[in-house]
């Protein structure tokens, strides 16, 4: 069977050479950066995990077979190893290990998705700004950062949480607080190499103003490398949001959080192994998918990468 | 009354043990509709003269005037509209993730241009390339067309001085004469204004009705186009950088 006649067409409309207006244009372009990540197969394995997580989260409630946070009868139905009834067991308040961990998802999803939108804005406006004015602004910007990075980040997260309760949302805040000075630092250095970039003289000779250079001009270019190394940092958000679960500063009982998951099996490990194994194969292939999908982005997004 | 007056002319960058004298006291004056040569080898500071002229480049000493006014520093929004600049490296100087039309609209959205979708056209249209264009990345197009894109950029804003620093320099021979003769017509269309960089004797005496030859960031004299083609220079280094210019000899011999 041959290939469907309009789908052919609308890739031949994507891959115009010769696009007839400024959407073409912009799809075009998002269409050839796909078409070169799907030839990477470990990224597509990372993007389908990441998409599952995405689903699972979603549709928690039509996936989990039982209530997450109320359990079963608690004289029979305690601690039961994994069945055809609970794929991943119960735990020691007979609640079913699979339908905590299918709603742990979205607390997880929850968590990174929070952390990436309030700590790249942070890192690219910190690290753009200092790199692009230089100068005292960029002393000062950069050891506001340096102090941030001088301390062990579950350390400052943990601080953060004792300061603000303990909490999934003081948790998160704690999390993002931590996490944007690698992207400054990040963005600072892409934007000093484009500062004196012959295209950005271009655009300050055409009368823009600081903020429009910045913000049209030169967070577009630090944008892929920023966008690789959150992918890529999603696995240690998600590593330290459990650790504070695990810790007891994140997420509260009752809620599903998988970290706080495998705390509360710690105590029976040996003898009940799945109460904290089943989370924990949880964080795994999350934390795998994350990064699986940034080494992808990265060999699609990278100008760097690109030239070898 | 010059178009563009430049006294004394002093650029320092760095400080310290790295601290370099770029410009030493450079004069030069542009009459309107003229087109004005710099020439030089590398590092002689013929670029940073325009570099400090559209504020670039630090000044810290002389003064620039155009139409018998002062600059102000930072440059104001008249002065864009007057005075625009075309790069020597067309693949570094056009932003790699904005299409044509981007970099062509942007100038007149910060100007607040009407008949933006006009005018992109027009600009197209005038440097040769068509609607075709406009659309594309940068990486989709070759060093000449992107070099034509640069100077509808520098167009765009209908200044009346072009401050071109090496043009054709990072084009093929073939492509070279095609952008010159685009930048003549440009010129004889718009009744522009030329200040052009070149270390290419051949390119300023080809555009320039004037030129001035820079060593050391000073100016070493000025010449008409005329005494340069009869070679009637004074001074020796001008005369070196003509020799140069002619190129490879293959017998000395023959040279008297």
């Amino acid at each position: 069977m041959t290939a469907d006649p309009s789908r052919q067409g609308l890739s031949q409309w994507l891959l115009s050479e010769q696009p007839a207006s400024r959407n073409q244009a912009r799809l075009g372009q998002a269409w050839r950066i796909w078409l070169s990540f799907t030839s990477n197969r470990l990224g597509m394995v990372g993007l389908g995990i990441v998409l599952i997580l995405v689903l699972v989260a979603i549709f928690a409630d039509v996936i989990a077979p039982y209530n997450p946070l109320l359990g079963g009868d608690l004289r029979t139905e305690r601690l039961l190893p994994p069945s055809m009834d609970h794929w991943m067991g119960t735990d020691d308040l007979a609640r079913d290990i699979f339908s905590r961990v299918v709603h742990g998802a979205r607390l997880t999803l929850m968590v990174v998705a929070l952390v990436a939108i309030i700590a790249t804005p942070i890192g690219l406006l910190v690290g753009t700004t200092s790199g692009y004015f230089g100068g005292w602004i960029d002393t000062v910007l950069m050891r506001i950062t340096d102090i941030f990075l001088a301390f062990p980040r579950l350390i400052l997260a943990l601080a953060f949480v004792a300061a603000l309760g303990p909490g999934i949302e003081n948790a998160i805040i704690a999390i993002a607080i931590t996490s944007w000075p690698p992207y400054a630092r990040l963005a600072r250095a892409e934007t000093l190499s484009i500062r004196n970039a012959e295209h950005i003289d271009a655009i300050r000779l055409q009368g823009a103003s600081s903020g429009r250079i910045i913000w049209g001009h030169v967070v577009p270019l630090c944008m892929s490398s920023v966008i690789i190394r959150v992918t890529l940092d999603m696995a240690g958000i998600i590593l330290t949001a459990a650790g504070l679960g695990f810790l007891g500063l994140g997420a509260q009982p009752p809620q599903p959080e998988w970290g706080a998951m495998i705390a509360g099996g710690r105590r029976f490990l040996i003898d009940y192994w799945w109460v904290a194994t089943m989370p924990g194969i949880a964080i795994f292939v999350v934390s795998l998918g994350f990064n699986l999908l940034g080494d992808g982005l990265r060999d699609v997004l990278d100008p760097k990468a690109q030239q070898q | 009354m010059a178009l563009i007056d430049i006294e004394d002319l002093e650029v320092v960058f760095g400080s310290g043990g790295r601290r370099v004298h770029a410009l030493r006291g450079v004069s030069l004056s542009v009459e309107e509709g003229e087109s004005f040569g710099i020439v030089g080898e590398s590092g002689s500071g013929k670029s940073t003269v325009l570099r400090a002229a559209c504020g670039l480049a630090p000044v810290t000493g002389g003064r620039i005037l155009i139409d018998g006014k002062q600059v102000t520093s930072p440059r104001d929004a008249a002065f864009y509209r007057r005075v625009q600049m075309v790069f020597q490296d067309p693949y570094a100087s056009l932003h790699p993730r904005h299409t044509i039309d981007r970099v062509l609209s942007e100038p007149l959205a910060i100007h607040g241009f009407d008949r933006r979708e006009a005018r992109v056209e027009q600009a197209l249209d005038e440097v040769g390339l068509g609607k075709g264009f406009r659309f594309r990345y940068p990486h989709q197009l070759s060093g000449g067309q992107r070099q034509r894109v640069a100077i509808a950029r520098a167009l765009i804003l209908e200044p009346k001085v072009i401050l071109l620093d090496e043009p054709t320099s990072a084009l093929d021979a073939s492509i070279q004469a095609e952008v010159l003769n685009l930048l003549d017509r440009l010129r004889d269309e718009r009744g522009l204004t030329y200040v052009l960089v070149s270390h290419d004797l051949a390119v300023v005496s080809h555009m320039c009705e004037r030129l001035m030859v820079m060593q050391n960031g000073q100016v070493v004299e000025q010449l008409t186009r005329e005494a340069l083609q009869a070679r009637a220079t004074t001074k020796d280094y001008t005369r070196n950088l003509l020799t140069a210019s002619e190129g490879f000899t293959r017998d000395p011999a023959l040279q008297t």
